[in-house]
């Protein structure tokens, strides 16, 4: 197995006031392996998407090091690092992080034309291939006012994948959505790991956590436990679930 | 409670804060300026005009005189208070030496007369406004020529005329009502009077002025009639205390004209931009007035608490701006005061800035609360609910990144969001529109008074040399003397005799007067006519602007002339424009009396490669003592002061609008990008890297820029030539047409602004940082 991801020690503080530091991730390791479907699961306020954040480049670790195909982060520049977002990453927020300017189809394509990797046409390609694929083909031109929630995670999750990254991570990607759209959006994400797509995802929901196939959980800024319950099958949903809710009410959530 | 919201939200938002400070306070200061120098112009010119006792009517001649006739005249008017002849001495300029320098005043444009101090009225003053008095071998020399050779008191002057030669020293400078203005081409040079005797044996050449104090000023015009009626001289120009007075006052009252538009400018922006923050403040604190609505807060108090801020805000920065009013002005008193003296500042000198300032506090405030009435139209709920007032769906249905095939993608970002948000850049447009028009306008006006084709609003067309011969006793012969060695000289390319006289023109009322009329060919040195052409046949006539409108003359419309003891109907057929002899003069093709005649003129041009220095030089020399003048030289010695007024009122507009540029492009990008927060974030998101989310910025800056100087250009072209012209129209240019030089125009000015907003924009955007503002914000 290949390690895609892998940090060491990472610390991350902010600054309150004067003279006050607030210590948000303390001490983090972590690796993530090639195909692997991890999800991070804690309270409010326990640093979970700070984690997502620091890890993905967008927010500069205090200390530590992360490392992303055997490339140190750390020490890149700005530059560097959208450039590895771009390339190697895709992401899935909770709110679709949509611009407000553009159509679906638009901010789907963005990042590849902004990559300059392969011709538009190609991009074209791709992005209706996606958009079949997670069912919404005919939704192309429009805003993302005029769609439901679920179909705007779908377009997300069409986004974080045009650059066929090595990585996809979500944050909360089915908090906004109610439970059939989310089932929906999960399912799409687990056949998409079934084909080998790295994810890691940050969520509350058990039952979202249930179908991924690792569970790490923090706590004040720590991952205190972690649970594995390996490749999903249909028929054991129910009991994994069940595992799962005992597991995290022994962690104390 | 309120009090400590407003002053934390003013601690929030200091840069926002303060740039609506800057744009009240730059409102109010050019208010309370402008104000200050219409007030202060007028009541220096009065305290001047008091003191030095300046004429109702003056008639200047250049014959012989018969004082006994002139006191009958006198004597009988009830209208006349006192009368007075003033005895001008006329030296060339080429025998005259100011300070070390040992060059003549050859080629100077200005007439040099010597006089004496008046005795009854008239005063000569000098810089304290007190009438002068200078003692033998001293001299008392214009301000116009200690501005140009730079001279001090001590400084000597030379006069030398073959064997003759004197040398005075400077002992005062002339403050002089009638003949002050550079646009006056004549100076009076005052000394002693026993000295003013010695120069009247060496230089015969006299003028005078016949200067009447009437008892009522009201009553000049009449006393005009009555005037030419009795049969006293009248051949020279005729001068009242209004054109002395406007004469007086066209140069700097042009400037304050001129920064009370650019205020009125200014105050538009300072709305817009207070308008823009306001609302943008709004939308920010939409659920926070959501939830004092919710605990119910009244809308009133809600109100109060944004009132007051701006409340705060304006009334510190008209106070400011009335303070710095009091600076501002010395820098465009110093003119006015060399030229007129300083009146006493009293109460109103202090009360009109700041009714000004107080205007423009009570205009601010009104707007606020009409931008305010929007939060009567909150529902709490609602705000709670969305968090926005903004509508949804901005998406544009026109620009698609899957339709562009080429268009880089951080260029098609920043450009859409233009597009998309047009009603919130428009804004910015406009402001850029406004900033571009504020400098393209006076630079280009002050292009066109520098070029040589300014001429065309002299009432002349545009020639190389102008030779000017004044009536005297020979006049005639030594004007076809010259016209015949022009007539041989072969540098000479062409040549146009014109000859200015007097003829008694009838009005409609039935009442004679008298003008002046040039007669000769006008096709050689052709003038751009803003109606109708040039006199074609001897029943034409052509009139200045200011002429035809005072005369309520329209082209077709006849005039009666009396032609050598005739009446002759003439028809209008041209209307030109003339900023020369107070604007009013006329042209005809008509026959000359050789004692009617006012002066000969000829303007011609040489031939390429021929030296007009050397020229003119030769001709001065050739034909003595015709006044030879190279035109160049001509515009640039009269209309000096007032370019050099224009000077200081560009680079101050443009000083003005860059840094409303630079203000309006800070206030508006900080603004955006808070706005902006969470599209930033998932632009990082996705690999933007921060270099070209800035790039999007810098996109939609120079996209808005551009718009905005292609209008402010056409915008100069058209609205900015009409003001001008309404504003020279009193001085006689009803069309004034810019002549634009296009690498300052089209490439320098724009690249400054250019420059200005892109560094701005530049350091805005350098608040979208991985940590800054906008991260926070986005979370």
């Amino acid at each position: 197995m290949t390690i895609v991801l892998e940090a060491k020690n990472v610390n991350k503080s902010y600054s309150v006031g004067r003279n006050n530091e607030q210590s948000v991730l303390k001490n983090v390791n972590l690796q993530l392996q090639a195909g692997e479907f991890v999800s991070i699961m804690g309270p409010s306020g326990c640093g979970k998407s700070t984690l997502l954040y620091t890890i993905s480049g967008m927010d500069k670790m205090t200390s530590g090091s992360v490392a992303i195909q055997g490339q140190e982060i750390g020490s890149l520049s700005e530059e560097r690092l959208a450039q590895l977002r771009l390339s190697k990453m895709g992401f899935i927020f909770q709110q679709s992080g949509f611009l407000k300017n553009l159509s679906l189809l638009d901010n789907m394509i963005l990042p590849a034309y902004m990559a300059k990797r392969e011709s538009r046409a190609v991009i074209d390609r791709r992005a209706s291939e996606l958009m079949q694929r997670t069912g919404i083909a005919g939704l192309a031109n429009a805003d993302k006012a005029e769609v439901s929630g679920g179909q705007l995670q779908r377009a997300a999750i069409c986004r974080a994948l045009i650059n066929q990254p090595d990585i996809v991570f979500g944050d909360e990607p089915t908090g906004a959505l109610n439970s059939k759209a989310s089932d929906e959006v999960m399912a799409i994400l687990t056949e998409l790991n079934h084909t080998g797509t790295t994810i890691m995802l940050v969520t509350h929901d058990a039952k979202v956590a249930a179908k991924t196939q690792r569970v790490l959980f923090m706590l004040d800024g720590r991952i205190v436990g972690e649970r594995v319950l390996g490749q999903l099958g249909q028929a054991e949903l129910k009991v994994r679930e069940a595992k799962l809710s005992s597991w995290l009410a022994e962690m104390g959530f | 409670m309120l009090g400590k919201m407003w002053r934390k939200d003013i601690a929030r938002n200091k840069l926002i804060t303060a740039i609506l400070f800057m744009f009240i306070m730059i409102s109010s200061l050019l208010v309370a300026s402008s104000a200050s120098m219409l007030l202060e112009l007028f009541r220096s010119v009065d305290d001047w005009f008091e003191k030095a006792g300046v004429p109702h009517f003056v008639q200047m001649h250049a014959g012989e005189i018969d004082q006994r006739e002139m006191d009958g005249f006198s004597s009988r008017s009830e209208l006349v208070k006192e009368q007075q002849t003033v005895e001008m001495i006329s030296i060339e300029p080429d025998h005259v030496y100011f300070g070390p320098s040992g060059e003549s005043e050859d080629g100077s444009v200005m007439e040099m007369s010597f006089v004496k101090q008046n005795k009854a009225f008239d005063f000569l003053l000098d810089l304290n406004n007190k009438r002068l008095d200078v003692l033998p071998g001293e001299i008392a020399v214009p301000i116009y020529f200690m501005q140009q050779h730079s001279l001090e008191l001590g400084d000597t002057v030379r006069l030398a005329k073959g064997s003759f030669s004197k040398t005075f020293t400077i002992a005062d400078f002339v403050r002089d009502a009638q003949m002050n203005p550079s646009i006056v081409s004549s100076k009076r040079i005052v000394v002693s009077d026993s000295d003013w005797e010695t120069l009247k044996g060496h230089f015969d050449e006299k003028e005078y002025l016949i200067e009447f104090l009437l008892h009522d000023g009201e009553r000049t015009s009449e006393f005009e009639q009555l005037y030419l009626a009795s049969g006293l001289p009248h051949q020279g120009t005729a001068i009242t205390y209004a054109q002395f007075r406007l004469l007086n006052a066209l140069t700097d009252g042009v400037a304050a004209v001129v920064i009370l538009l650019a205020s009125v400018l200014m105050i538009v922006i300072a709305f817009l931009c207070l308008r823009f923050t306001m609302l943008a403040a709004l939308e920010e604190d939409v659920y926070e007035i959501g939830v004092m609505k919710a605990i119910g807060i009244a809308s009133d108090e809600i109100r109060q608490l944004y009132l007051m801020k701006y409340r705060m805000i304006a009334l510190t920065a008209s106070m400011a701006g009335v303070l710095l009013s009091l600076f501002a002005e010395q820098a465009f008193m110093a003119n006015r005061s060399l030229y007129m003296g300083t009146a006493e500042k009293n109460a109103l000198s202090y009360i009109i800035p700041l009714l000004g300032a107080g205007c423009i506090f009570l205009l601010v405030m009104l707007f606020c609360r009409l931008v305010l009435r929007r939060f009567k139209r909150i529902s709490a709920v609602e705000a709670l609910r969305s968090g926005s007032t903004s509508a949804k769906g901005r998406m544009t249905r026109l620009l698609k990144l899957h339709r562009s095939r080429f268009i880089p993608v951080n260029i098609f970002v920043g450009i859409q969001d233009v597009f998309v948000r047009l009603k919130t850049f428009g804004l910015l447009g406009f402001v850029f529109t406004l900033c571009f028009f504020l400098i393209i306008v006076p630079v280009n006006f002050l292009n066109t008074m520098k070029s040589p084709d300014f001429m065309t609003y002299m009432g002349a067309g545009r020639s190389d040399i102008q030779i000017d011969m004044r009536q005297t006793d020979d006049v005639a012969q030594r004007y076809n003397d010259m016209i015949a060695y022009i007539q041989h000289d072969s540098d000479v390319e062409i040549y146009a005799p014109l000859v200015t006289s007097s003829y008694m023109m009838r009005s409609d009322d039935g009442v004679y007067e008298k003008v002046s009329v040039q007669t000769g060919d006008f096709s050689l040195f052709p003038l751009a006519y803003l109606s109708g052409a040039a006199p074609a046949t001897n029943d034409e006539i052509a009139l200045s602007y200011l002429h035809a409108k005072e005369r309520g003359k329209q082209l077709g419309d006849t005039l009666t002339l009396i032609v050598a003891g005739e009446e002759r109907v003439l028809k209008l057929s041209g209307i030109y424009q003339d900023v020369t002899n107070g604007g009013k003069t006329a042209k005809a093709l008509l026959p000359y009396e050789a004692q009617s005649v006012l002066w000969y003129m000829v303007s011609l041009d040489v031939k390429p490669g021929v030296a007009i220095g050397e020229k003119r030089a030769e001709y001065a020399a050739a034909f003595h003592p015709a006044k030879v003048t190279f035109m160049d030289d001509y515009l640039s010695q009269t209309l000096g002061s007032t370019i050099s007024q224009l000077q200081k009122i560009t680079a101050l507009t443009l000083a003005a609008a860059l840094a409303i540029a630079m203000l309006i492009t800070a206030l508006f990008f900080n603004m955006l990008i808070v706005k902006d927060a969470s599209d930033i974030v998932i632009m990082r998101s996705l690999g933007f890297s921060l270099k070209h989310i800035r790039l999007q910025y810098i996109i939609r800056s120079l996209a808005v820029l551009m718009a905005g100087i292609v209008l402010g250009t056409a915008a100069a072209g058209s609205l900015g030539q009409g003001v001008v012209s309404m504003l020279m129209s009193f001085m006689g240019a009803a069309r004034v047409e810019f002549v634009v030089n296009p690498f300052v125009a089209y490439m320098l000015i724009p690249l400054i602004l250019l420059a200005v907003v892109l560094i701005t924009t530049l350091f805005s955007s350098l608040t979208i940082t991985a940590t800054g503002k906008s991260a926070v914000a986005a979370k």
